[in-house]
Formats: structure tokens, sequence, C-alpha cells
């Protein structure tokens, strides 16, 4: 059996980010990440003002 | 095969002269020879019998034809020495336009004759036939278990002769030419008043015939798809399919891998219920839970009762130690009824969501969820995280991206084959080209 090697590189490639991607726990979920919190937003959860608070209204059904 | 010329049996030609020009004109081919061109005037010499006459005289319109091969070249194909010793130039109309061939003819006096024809840059290794191909369906004939599929009828015409023929050639000498294909072979069916003879071609690159022959220089570059001529990506893209099955077997133990590795670790859960009437502050955090181990995903799942209506969660898992934060929000609706009849669904009750490449540390989850204000029925749900899980998304995404080197071969198989189709009497769209 013959094996074309640039596609033999293309697999590697692929399965070495696949292995890399699930062993790091990667994720396609766009998720914002922000830096120091205050501590207080344990006794005050209210106090914090997320990204997403606020922004997002749903009006479902059909 | 080897490229050096071995010397062919001594033999000397006959000579003659032309009753047209008086020039003298050599035949290679023995008692083969039944017509001749003098080199000298062109004329066609009919040389089947002592007295040598004319068939036809040299028209001045005549364009000289130069063969690639000169006449008198000799060449080892096959192990077998070959002698060119005749040439003609065949024409045939399409759509008012003319396409015209090269046909040489070579002579052997233990094998007799063969022929090569070029065109365009391809060329043919051809053979006549002593049997019949055996007529397997409309359009398809079949010789020595091979299928050769018809690809063309056409009227070919004589336009140049040059050499010495087995046959009275001359110019204005008309065919019905099938060709019926299986590449690289090809095999051709010529009717002359009555007459059909079957040949098999062998399509042989312009390099091979320049080895063959020892020819000086290159040979013209081969234009377009020819009708027998082999694909190029024949044999790779089964090849590459091959190859993919394997590498689908490697992402297949990759994934068994992760699965059988991945520690589902349940780190939080508990149930909540939320009522937009409750008044108060809606936001609320969790107890600190750890995660434990390498950087690793941490999934969230949210199962609801909604019914008829929708939520939104404002979450962020919030490191305790460090103060950073991964913010996002995520919308749960489910709706159901009967519309004309039928039932419908839209959304679900559940949500899940994976957080990427999450370090060990203290957490704890902010949770702010958020109802429609005129909906009064509270709502209940469950919120479970769970460290470490299988993301099955990036296998998906894995073997999408594998294929696409094996469909982009096979892809090119079918364009090469569109292209040789779209030169026969079977194309499905008119091409502009030859």
């Amino acid at each position: 059996m013959s094996f074309n090697p640039l596609f033999i590189a293309w697999g590697v490639v692929v399965l070495g980010m696949t292995g890399m991607a699930e062993y790091n726990g990667w994720s396609l979920t766009r998720i914002n990440q922000v830096e120091n919190v205050p501590k207080t937003v344990r006794d005050n959860p209210g106090a914090y003002r997320s990204t997403y608070g606020y922004y997002h209204r749903y009006i479902g059904g059909k | 095969m080897s490229s050096a010329v071995v010397t062919p049996p001594v033999v000397k030609a006959k000579s003659l002269h032309c009753p047209g020009c008086g020039g003298p004109v050599e035949l290679r081919g023995f008692g083969h020879t039944l017509s001749v061109v003098c080199p000298q005037c062109h004329a066609v010499l009919d040389v089947s019998s002592p007295l040598v006459q004319i068939l036809q005289r040299a028209q001045q319109a005549q364009e000289q034809a130069q063969p690639k091969i000169p006449l008198g070249t000799r060449g080892q194909i096959e192990g077998v020495t070959w002698e060119v010793i005749g040439f003609q130039v065949r024409q045939i109309v399409v759509d008012d336009v003319p396409y015209s061939w090269d046909e040489y003819l070579l002579f052997n006096p233990y094998h007799g004759f063969r022929y090569l024809s070029e065109y365009d840059g391809h060329w043919n290794f051809i053979r006549t036939l002593p049997l019949v191909p055996e007529q397997i369906l409309q359009g398809r004939v079949r010789l020595r278990g091979a299928t050769y599929r018809h690809f063309q009828r056409s009227n070919a015409t004589t336009v140049f002769v040059l050499g010495e023929f087995p046959w009275r050639a001359h110019r204005g000498e008309t065919a019905v030419v099938d060709d019926y294909i299986a590449p690289p072979l090809m095999l051709s069916a010529e009717a002359t008043d009555g007459e059909v003879v079957w040949s098999l071609g062998e399509y042989w690159t312009g390099d091979r015939i320049w080895k063959a022959f020892q020819l000086p220089g290159r040979p013209n570059p081969a234009v377009g798809v020819y009708e027998n001529q082999p694909s190029p990506h024949q044999g790779r893209a089964g090849a590459m399919w091959r190859t993919f099955l394997w590498m689908a077997v490697a992402l297949a133990a990759v994934m068994f891998y992760f699965t059988v590795s991945a520690r589902r670790e349940d780190v939080y859960s508990n149930r909540y219920t939320f009522s937009t009437g409750a008044g108060g502050e809606p936001s609320f955090v969790t107890p600190i839970f750890e995660l434990k181990g390498r950087p690793s995903n941490v999934e969230l799942q949210i199962h609801t009762d909604l019914d008829n209506n929708w939520a939104y969660f404002d979450l962020a898992l919030i490191n305790q130690d460090t103060g950073r934060a991964w913010d996002f929000g995520r919308e749960i609706s489910y709706y159901h009824g009967v519309e004309g009849g039928e039932s419908w669904t839209e959304g679900q009750q559940s949500d899940s969501v994976s957080i990427p490449a999450v370090p060990s540390g203290h957490y704890y989850m902010r949770i702010e969820p958020e109802m429609d204000s005129k909906q009064s029925a509270p709502m209940s749900y469950d919120i479970a995280i769970r460290r470490d899980v299988p993301n099955y998304t990036f296998f998906l995404i894995a073997l999408v991206l594998l294929m696409v080197p094996p469909i982009l071969s096979t892809m090119r198989i079918g364009a090469f084959e569109k292209a040789r189709w779209q030169e026969s009497d079977f194309a499905t769209v008119q091409g502009g080209g030859n």
C-alpha cells in the first residue's frame, strides 16, 4: 500500500491537534475571561456585573 | 525497457525510379509494400507490380507535413526494433473545424507492421488485431477480459502521405473510425469499403517515444486530456481512502483513550428554584468546590422544568484564589403545543456548556437566573458541574478534516474524466476545446 506523505503529515497534525485539544480540555464555546474579580462577590453577588448580564432578553415560542 | 537501439537484421532496401520525376525511391517494406510516396515529387506510386504506376500525382497546394520521427528512423519498442517507413496525416471535421493527427507506420521484417499515432503530444503504439472484440452491450466491447467503452465515431480522411504503405494509401482516403477506450488502451475499428480492421492502441508519453527512438531534443508537451490517456490520479484516491480508514481507526483509538481516561468528576450539583415574583436579589453563589488535576474542561449542565417558558442564566465560574472568572450566559426555552392538528415543540429544557482549560483551584459559581416577569410560575432547575469530560466535537471535526484530502483526490479524478469525456460523442456539456 502506498501512502501519500503529505496526507500522512496532515493526518498526524489533525490527530495531534485533536489529542492536544482533548487533553487540555479546549472547547469551541466562547467564554469570556475576566481577571481580578473581587472576593466580595461571594458576600454580595448582586454587585457583580457580568459581561452578559442584562444583555440578552429572549422572546421565544411560536 | 532498454533504450539502446538494437541493430536490426541487415536488410537491403529495394530501389526504383519514380515514373513521374525519375527520382530514386527506396522500398524498405519488401514485398509488403503496395504503395510508396516519391520523396522528390510526392507522387503516390503503386508498386504492387513490377510496372510502377502513379496512383496520385502531387498537388501543388498540398501542405508539406514534416514527421516528428523522420522516415528511416529505427527505435526499440518492447524489445523489437522498428523502422519508420510511412507517415500520414489524417483529419476529421467536427462542427466545420478540422482536427488532424499524425500516424507513423513501423516495420520489422519478422514482426510485421505497427503504428504510432500522435495528437497534441499524446502518442499511441498501435497493433492491428487478428480477432474481432466481443460486443457485450450497446457502446461496449470486450477484449481479453477488458471492457472498452465507445468514445467517438468519426470520418477520417487522409490528407498527407509520405513513405511506403502495405496498402494503396493516398490522399483523400476515407474511413469511418470508432474508438473504444479502457485507458491506457484503446480499440479502434476502421471501416473502409465493407472491410473493418480492428486495432489496439496503448497510450505512450512523448518522452517514452523520444527515448525509444533516441530522438534529439524533447517532445512537444501533451495538451489537454486524450481519450485513452491514463488518469494521473487513478489509484491515488483509492490509496487516499485506504489511508483515511487507517487514520479514522487511529482517531477512534485516540477517542477511546480519552473516553476511558476522562475523569468525569462530579464536583458540584444542587437543585434551585426561581420565581420572578419572589422579589429580592436573584443572583447567588454556590459553595466553594475544588477542581483538581491538570488544566481541563469543566462542564456545566442545567436542567429545568420550563414549560412554554424561557429562562436566561447569567453565569460565572470564579476562582476564589486568583480572582479569575469565566463569564458566560445561557438561555433555555421550551415551548410546545398543537397547531393544525399537529403537535410541535421548540427548544428544550436542558442545556450544557463546556468551559475550556480551567486550571486546578478553588472555585464557586455565581448564578443569576432571569425569566419573563409576566410569568408567575416558579422554575426549578438543577445545576451539575463536572470536571474533565470528553468533548466529542473535536473528533467529529478531525474526521471531517481527515476526509478533505481523499475527497479532493476523488474530485480531481472526476474532473480528469470529465475533461476526457468532454471530447467524446457523449459529452454532457459542449466544450469549446478540441
